[in-house]
């Protein structure tokens, strides 16, 4: 066998980065193509009848659209909020019961959407609730948590201990501590965990189809009601503004801990 | 103000009660409420159930009753299942294909590339999953990117869309995140160093990835082939969207009787089914995971 030359770079694997840049590209051609569809002047979702805007104020003046996006966002207000402040009293346990708490934080990421669905349903009519907004916010606050506490225990584990320990010598006890020195640390953690909170309910579809009720509709409910109907320009828009969405969040949370980082 | 021995800066162990509560009725709730569903009588008109015990919800997963009243076994449930299976199986051999060279790619760039780049594969995760199964609708559409590519070389239009292919595709499209983001973060802390030095010692490019890469990467795959096998497996959007209501996979399955079918006991006998399978995948993961030393961690 003969010996590679030394010169060969220890990182290079053959064909990876091949493979690598077709997965790339796998992940961003469809929504790419639906990008450039938003932007189309015509009647049809996919005839090409050159650039225009006019999709989008079809879709921002469309009082049915615009009720269920209001829908989704009260729901995701309030499930942010109490995910937030459910995650940060949550990571005061950090050693106690923590396996039951892993449990049970990683148990939506396993256990598939539909089940948990039918699950939630069959749970709200036992324990007397109907479907609607009530029943819409305690489901998204219990899926939102993993999302909202996974920050801020990353930026407890970033933390030097000894700030606390300086704060504690100097005379600070609980809950100055906590207002004047833990939460400020912890700001990046709590608004990165909020926009994830955030996104992760607005983008719900399987569990608020099961809970939604007339009036208590969300924008991913009526969403897939008009996708199924199959493609439409006001579609396209739709998706685009979600996935500005996504890309506003992603690059939010990217950008948050590296900023401190920065800065210090 | 009398000295506690808790670390200082954190709130006593009862603060996190809320918390848990909230947690644990809702997720241990909704599970314990719907093994008890599946063991309930059907009511005779409307969904819900009356409580009254019985096992016909499982025996009508492998039996139906002739018009003389006698069991005979029926295995359309089981083909439904099965076919559930296959999809994800193809979904997740198929993300690990693509996610492996990507992960491994990514973890030989630059610190600041990596960051780049494990944000260009989070964008896509954290999209809408009906906005990424709708634009696969677009590039499968009669004319989508794709027939439109064929019939410019001469080939002709296909019928992609609202077909079983289509629907795999969508699943592969919709996890590939899911398999990217662990497999990385198992691979991201790789002195590559080691790899040169195993190349000084007269290993080949293939011996590196085998011995070295692949079991450095083990944890993320397993972890990786949890997060996207058992989601794929209850897959519900994609069949529906993009299989055009021709591939009937179980989570369809679990939906109707909660929907139309208005049958809750089989849709929650469906789910403890499917749980029952995710339970048994955990502890073959534990099991193996114990003896060979591995530890692996359900998280991206």
């Amino acid at each position: 066998m003969n010996r590679p030359p030394r010169a060969l770079d220890p990182r290079a694997f053959p064909g990876v980065a091949s493979a690598a840049v077709f997965a790339l590209v796998f992940l961003y051609l469809p929504i790419a193509v639906t990008t450039v569809y938003a932007f189309n002047g015509g009647e049809q979702a996919l005839v090409w009848e050159g650039f225009s805007t006019r999709w989008f104020g079809y879709v921002l003046t469309n009082t049915a659209i615009l009720d269920t996006a209001v829908t989704s966002l009260q729901v995701a207000a309030v499930s942010t909020v109490l995910a937030v402040a459910f995650a940060l009293a949550a990571d005061a346990m950090r050693r106690r019961g923590s396996a039951l708490a892993s449990g049970l934080l990683a148990a939506p990421l396993v256990i598939p959407e539909i089940v948990l669905a039918v699950a939630t349903l069959a749970f709200i009519r036992m324990i007397g609730l109907t479907p609607g907004f009530t029943a819409l916010v305690l489901a998204h606050t219990t899926f939102c948590i993993p999302f909202a506490l996974m920050p801020v225990r990353s930026r407890l584990q970033a933390l030097d201990g000894h700030v606390f320990e300086v704060a504690a010598d100097l005379g600070a006890t609980t809950w100055p501590m906590l207002r004047r020195v833990t939460l400020p640390l912890l700001t990046p953690g709590i608004v990165s965990g909020a926009l994830l909170a955030f996104v992760i309910s607005m983008d719900d579809f399987i569990i608020s189809s099961f809970l939604s009720a007339a009036g208590s509709t969300t924008l991913p409910v009526y969403l897939f009601g008009l996708i199924r109907r199959g493609p439409s320009p006001s579609i396209n828009v739709v998706a685009v503004l979600l996935l500005v969405l996504a890309v506003l969040v992603s690059t939010v949370t990217y950008l948050a801990p590296r900023r401190k980082r920065t800065s210090r | 103000m009398r000295a506690t021995r808790r670390a200082p800066g954190t709130l006593p162990w009862f603060a996190s009660v809320p918390a848990l509560v909230v947690a644990a009725l809702f997720t241990i709730g909704p599970l314990v409420v719907v093994v008890a569903f599946s063991f309930m009588t059907r009511p005779p008109t409307g969904g819900g159930v009356v409580f009254r015990f019985t096992t016909d919800a499982y025996r009508s997963f492998l039996f139906t009753k002739d018009f003389t009243g006698q069991l005979r076994f029926n295995p359309t449930y089981l083909q439904v299942f099965a076919t559930s299976a296959m999809q994800a199986t193809v979904t997740t051999v198929v993300c690990l294909l693509l996610a492996f060279p990507l992960a491994l790619w990514i973890a030989t760039r630059s610190p600041r590339a990596q960051g780049l780049l494990v944000l260009a594969v989070t964008i896509p995760f954290w999209t809408n999953l009906l906005v990424r199964t709708y634009s696969w609708m677009l590039v499968l559409n009669e004319n989508g990117l794709i027939n439109r590519v064929s019939r410019a070389m001469g080939l002709g239009s296909h019928e992609l869309l609202y077909t079983p292919l289509a629907s795999q595709l969508g699943l592969i499209y919709t996890f590939l995140p899911f398999m990217v983001l662990p497999l990385y973060s198992s691979l991201s802390g790789f002195d590559f160093r080691l790899a040169e030095a195993a190349y000084d010692l007269g290993a080949h490019k293939l011996t590196v990835l085998r011995r070295v890469i692949l079991p450095l990467a083990r944890p993320g795959i397993v972890s990786g082939i949890l997060l996207v096998f058992m989601p794929a497996l209850g897959s519900y959007v994609q069949p529906v969207l993009l299989g055009g209501g021709k591939v009937l996979l179980i989570g369809n399955l679990v939906a109707a009787q909660f929907g139309d079918s208005r049958n809750w006991p089989f849709g929650a006998a469906l789910s403890v089914i499917i749980l029952a399978v995710l339970v048994a995948g955990l502890l073959v993961v534990r099991w193996w995971a114990r003896r060979t030393g591995t530890t692996v961690s359900i998280s991206l």
